[in-house]
């Protein structure tokens, strides 16, 4: 199969956004308020904390909230000066810093973020533990939540189980995804894959 | 009042969606919108898709003074010696025009094939490699 026709193509997984659960984002955004826009979106790898924080973001625009954005990578202990010049220089209430990735940072780089936030209008992060800042929401996954998906990116084509993918990866929606990107990679023709002849469901 | 039902149309001369590298593609972009633009460009680029993070190259983006709400303009682009358009299993790279109205980045995308035989070129597979007969 063509890269391009590939149902889970990286370009086509960044389209499916978050799936709240047990709230809406009325409540949300009326909780992110109430802890003065300084929280934390917790939950382990591949749960959609950074897809929930994209979703976030034009919401604090339509609020007024310019963003500042930084994401960070494994092993990213501390802020180079040009991250913290675009972070930190001449903050205003009127922004809010989001830092993806914010349990990279080491004690002492954390510490200095969050009080140089404070000169903004808050801070949001994503995190893989709690207790950085109050967390506003944890971001789970289910079987259900990866059928869900699965079955939005196959649109009409057979969807396999979700389950034993699901536990093979342990959770993590993105490995289970990537795994089906590798399946259907496979498949010798896109019209394989739409029957679902070979099966990467039969995996 | 009846809402406008926004348009919006990148077309090439004759439907063509597939040119040799370094050939001119003319055509016609045209829209119909319900909030005015303020900006409004056409945009040549080239992008990945597949398993990995898009790579994405605009080769040229050609500006429409003073959109009006209702408009159409003609361009001519002349694409360059490559990259070419390819696909494997596991990245494929496509080239694309698309018309940018701003304010909102309302866009509408063309997606063209750009190689020596105007056909995308199709990568081997692994398999198909190791059991070619060597030479």
């Amino acid at each position: 199969m063509r890269a391009r026709d590939n149902p889970f193509a990286v370009q086509r997984v960044l389209e499916v956004r978050y799936r709240l659960s047990g709230t809406t984002w009325e409540a949300l955004m009326e909780r992110l308020v109430a802890l003065r826009f300084r929280a934390a979106l917790v939950g382990p790898h591949g749960s959609g904390k950074t897809t929930l924080l994209e979703d976030l973001e034009p919401r604090l625009q339509r609020q007024g909230f310019r963003l500042r954005k930084l994401t960070l990578h494994e092993g990213d202990r501390r802020l180079s000066a040009s991250q913290r010049r675009d972070l930190f220089q001449d903050l205003s209430p009127s922004e809010i810093l989001l830092l993806d990735g914010a349990e990279q940072l080491g004690r002492f780089a954390w510490l200095e973020a969050r009080t140089r936030s404070r000169a903004a209008g808050g801070l949001v992060v994503t995190s893989h533990r709690p207790g950085l800042l109050p967390t506003l929401c944890e971001c789970r996954t289910t079987p259900e939540l990866l059928d869900g998906i699965l079955r939005e990116l196959l649109e009409d084509a057979p969807s396999p189980p979700a389950d034993e993918l699901f536990r093979r990866h342990g959770g993590n929606l993105r490995d289970a995804l990537r795994e089906m990107y590798d399946l259907y990679a496979e498949a010798t023709s896109s019209a394989a894959a739409r029957t679902g002849s070979p099966s990467p469901a039969g995996r | 009042m009846e809402a406008i039902q926004e348009t919006i149309q990148v077309e090439t001369r004759d439907g063509a969606n597939a040119f040799l590298p370094g050939e001119v593609v003319e055509g016609t972009v045209s829209w119909q919108l319900a909030i005015p633009a303020s900006r409004a460009e056409l945009r040549l680029f080239w992008y990945t898709e597949g398993k990995g993070d898009q790579d994405l190259k605009i080769v040229e983006t050609v500006a429409f003074a003073n959109p009006e709400r209702q408009d159409r303009r003609g361009f001519s682009v002349r694409l360059p010696e490559g990259p070419f358009s390819f696909s494997g299993k596991l990245i494929s790279l496509l080239w694309a025009l698309e018309v940018v109205l701003d304010p909102g980045s309302r866009a509408e995308r063309l997606v063209l094939t750009v190689s020596p035989t105007r056909r995308e070129i199709l990568l081997p597979t692994t398999s198909e490699v190791s059991g070619a007969s060597p030479r």
